[in-house]
């Protein structure tokens, strides 16, 4: 996935995000003791990630100005490559997004069953293995931690009400 | 002392909870090890969240049960399939499969699994005798020594961790910054909070840990449609008799392989986040280039068996000293050690084993013992592994998803940690993708607060920064990031230039100036060979530049 035009927006991007991160550095306060403050560091930090995201500015750009322009065309962002990737950050956030309705066992039931359809497939015998092994997988880990290890999972609006 | 270690060696060996814990971690650490997709950190990982509710002692000896038998794991699936489980056992498959397909897979088996134990068991030896004592030189370090420290860590990581340098500073930077977002520990100022009290609190280690490393691979290892819906291997593979007492005499007979494997391994172990996957192929090339058959390397060889996986178990017995000494993370699986050891409000450091030396020794005790659960629960793990290698990929990633997402939670019993892990998840896989080394990240995640810590110390004793360079220590951490920064260049240079001629003498130089200043005279001698070793270089290879 790395081009030189990659790595341009890339260093691009660090360089914002930088500079954002230096304005904030700003607001840090001030107590008024002796020695270090605060907002040093970070500062220190992020002036060497500034330093260091434009060498790597600087580089790319050199680069992509001597090598061919086909390698540079070479350089598209292919989403269906990422097709799974972007599901799993999606079931994921749903599944975040929901967690404190659906609890962590409905919530996890669901999400293990929703990501394993999404990226397996949705023929009846799938689908029925999709179930046990989401709700199997799921219900025993639930039971460890809250029975074994006394952990309070979230328990959820729904199961709450019941 | 003894009473300790007997006391210790009591709360491990004799306690059946522990042992049945150490038992189960090997097992799943030979698993986890076996897997390919799957590494060791990652089976370090998923144990974490289990040991939150044991003792200190019952959780690390757990994870100590993973680390080792992790490193031992990935020999079964590079033997019997010719794919390496984990990339510390990327060289076994060079003469491992070859010894299998030739009809002797019970030999094959027997050496791998042989070899790991001896290595691991002088490592071991090692690990005892010389942490203690680097512990011991640790209690010198003041906080500019420290800092020093922890520059060389993260430089070292940096070059040894790929092709593009910038890519890995940027990276170790980056996990600095991490480590900045909250309270900072000095003043307990707010920092990069944007208003969340949530961010206020930073954060937390091991949800970014989790997120930077155990997401984004999970993420990776299903990107190929195909491939994830495919059973793990498509090559099946047979449960196989080992041939304990023929590999046990073979591996003996090759003892001057096995002890320099050892070494190779534990050396590497030391580095900072030079872990097995280097060693192995190192000791591998020794093995060959000291062999009087080379051509039989490649074909089956015994030596090419028993040098990488010597190498890959020496290497946890190295990372070990690192971090029970100093504090300082010898890899990933260290890294997250020291984050599991925090959740017990233990600090690794030098003070470490004069503090709680029940703990450090218990350690040692549950890493010898673990090798002795890996040799026996070897053939079982043999036949879950053949299981476990029919389920697909995309089920094993979306259970572990959420056990994971669990785990997290599990913690500090918040959902504000599983968002971290998804957003470090989410930068981890991008990272990943853009050809961004993680180990410098996490490394600068795990010792950013460290760092900041001890810089803020040594500008709280006293406001000279010449200090960083005038005390011993300092300086000569120091120098070796320098070392270790101009290490990538000296490799990549042409032979026959003048940078690469002087580079390791010029370095021997340098590195013996801070040990004359030590004024110990251990240290002075040892510094007094380095300077006539790099004097003696200069001198042959100038003649050499003349003549060319």
């Amino acid at each position: 996935m790395t081009n030189n035009k990659s790595d341009i927006i890339i260093a691009i991007f660090l360089l914002c995000f930088s500079g954002v991160m230096i304005n904030d550095a700003s607001n840090i306060r001030d107590l008024g003791f002796e020695g270090m403050k605060a907002d040093a560091w970070p500062r220190v930090v992020l002036w060497l990630l500034v330093v260091m995201s434009s060498v790597m500015l600087g580089k790319s750009y050199l680069k992509f100005k001597t090598v061919s322009d086909k390698d540079n065309e070479n350089f598209n962002i292919n989403l269906a490559k990422f097709k799974n990737a972007l599901i799993c950050f999606g079931m994921f956030m749903l599944f975040l997004s929901t967690l404190d309705y659906l609890g962590m066992l409905i919530g996890g039931i669901l999400f293990v069953f929703g990501l394993l359809t999404l990226l397996g497939g949705f023929s009846h015998k799938l689908i029925v293995k999709h179930l046990l092994v989401s709700i199997l997988s799921i219900g025993f880990m639930w039971m460890v931690f809250t029975f074994g290890l006394r952990v309070i999972l979230p328990e959820g609006e729904i199961l709450r009400v019941w | 002392m003894f009473d300790v270690i007997l006391q210790a060696g009591a709360s491990v060996l004799l306690d059946p909870v522990t042992l049945g814990l150490m038992g189960i971690g090997t097992l799943a650490g030979l698993l986890a090890g076996a897997i390919p997709g799957f590494t060791i950190a990652m089976g370090v990982i998923l144990t974490l969240p289990f040991t939150f509710g044991m003792s200190p002692i019952q959780g690390l000896a757990t994870m100590m049960g993973v680390f080792v038998g992790g490193f031992s794991g990935g020999l079964m699936s590079c033997m019997l399939t010719g794919i390496p489980g984990t990339p510390s056992s990327v060289a076994t498959t060079f003469d491992g499969f070859p010894m299998v397909r030739s009809g002797k897979p019970g030999l094959a088996l027997g050496l791998g699994l042989w070899s790991s134990f001896f290595g691991g068991m002088i490592s071991a030896v090692i690990l005892v005798a010389l942490a203690p004592q680097l512990a011991f030189l640790g209690l010198e370090f003041g906080p500019w020594d420290y800092f020093s420290l922890i520059v060389f860590a993260l430089t070292i990581t940096v070059s040894l961790s790929g092709d593009n340098m910038i890519k890995g500073l940027i990276a170790g930077l980056l996990g600095l910054f991490a480590a900045c977002v909250g309270e900072d520990e000095i003043n307990g100022v707010a920092r990069f909070a944007f208003g969340s009290d949530h961010i206020r609190q930073g954060f937390a280690f091991l949800p970014v840990l989790i997120g930077l490393f155990a997401f984004s691979q999970l993420l990776s290892d299903v990107e190929d449609s195909a491939k994830a819906k495919a059973p793990l291997m498509k090559n099946s593979a047979e449960a196989i008799r080992v041939e304990h007492r023929k590999a046990i005499a073979t591996v003996l007979m090759n003892w001057i392989n096995l002890i320099r494997s050892s070494f190779i391994g534990i050396f590497t172990g030391i580095l900072p986040a030079a872990g097995g996957s280097i060693s192995n192929i190192l000791a591998y090339d020794q093995a060959k280039k000291a062999s009087n058959n080379r051509n039989e390397f490649g074909k089956g060889a015994v030596n090419g068996i028993i040098a990488p996986e010597a190498a890959n178990n020496a290497t946890a017995g190295g990372a070990l000293i690192m971090m029970m000494a100093l504090g300082i993370p010898g890899d990933i699986v260290t890294a997250i050690m020291i984050g599991a050891l925090m959740i017990h409000n233990i600090i690794p450091g030098p003070s470490f084993i004069q503090d709680e030396p029940l703990l450090a020794y218990g350690v040692f005790i549950a890493f010898f013992a673990a090798h002795f659960f890996m040799v026996g629960l070897q053939a079982f793990a043999l036949r879950l592994f053949l299981l476990v290698t029919k389920i697909p990929m995309y089920i094993l990633a979306s259970v572990i998803l959420a056990y994971c997402a669990i785990g997290v939670f599990a913690l500090h019993n918040i959902t504000f940690d599983i968002w971290v892990m998804f957003g470090f998840g989410v930068i981890g896989y991008f990272m990943r993708k853009l050809g961004f080394p993680l180990a410098p990240m996490i490394l600068g995640v795990v010792l950013g607060k460290l760092a900041e810590l001890n810089i803020a110390r040594a500008i709280g004793i006293s406001d000279d920064y010449s200090l960083f360079v005038t005390r011993p220590w300092s300086l000569f951490f120091l120098i070796m990031a320098i070392v270790s920064v101009l290490f990538p260049f000296y490799q990549n240079a042409k032979k026959d230039t003048l940078f690469t001629k002087m580079y390791v003498p010029i370095s021997m130089i340098l590195l013996a100036l801070p040990l004359f200043l030590m004024g110990s005279p251990v240290r002075m001698v040892v510094g007094g060979i380095l300077l006539s070793a790099g004097c003696y270089f200069i001198y042959k290879r100038s003649s050499i530049l003349k003549t060319i």
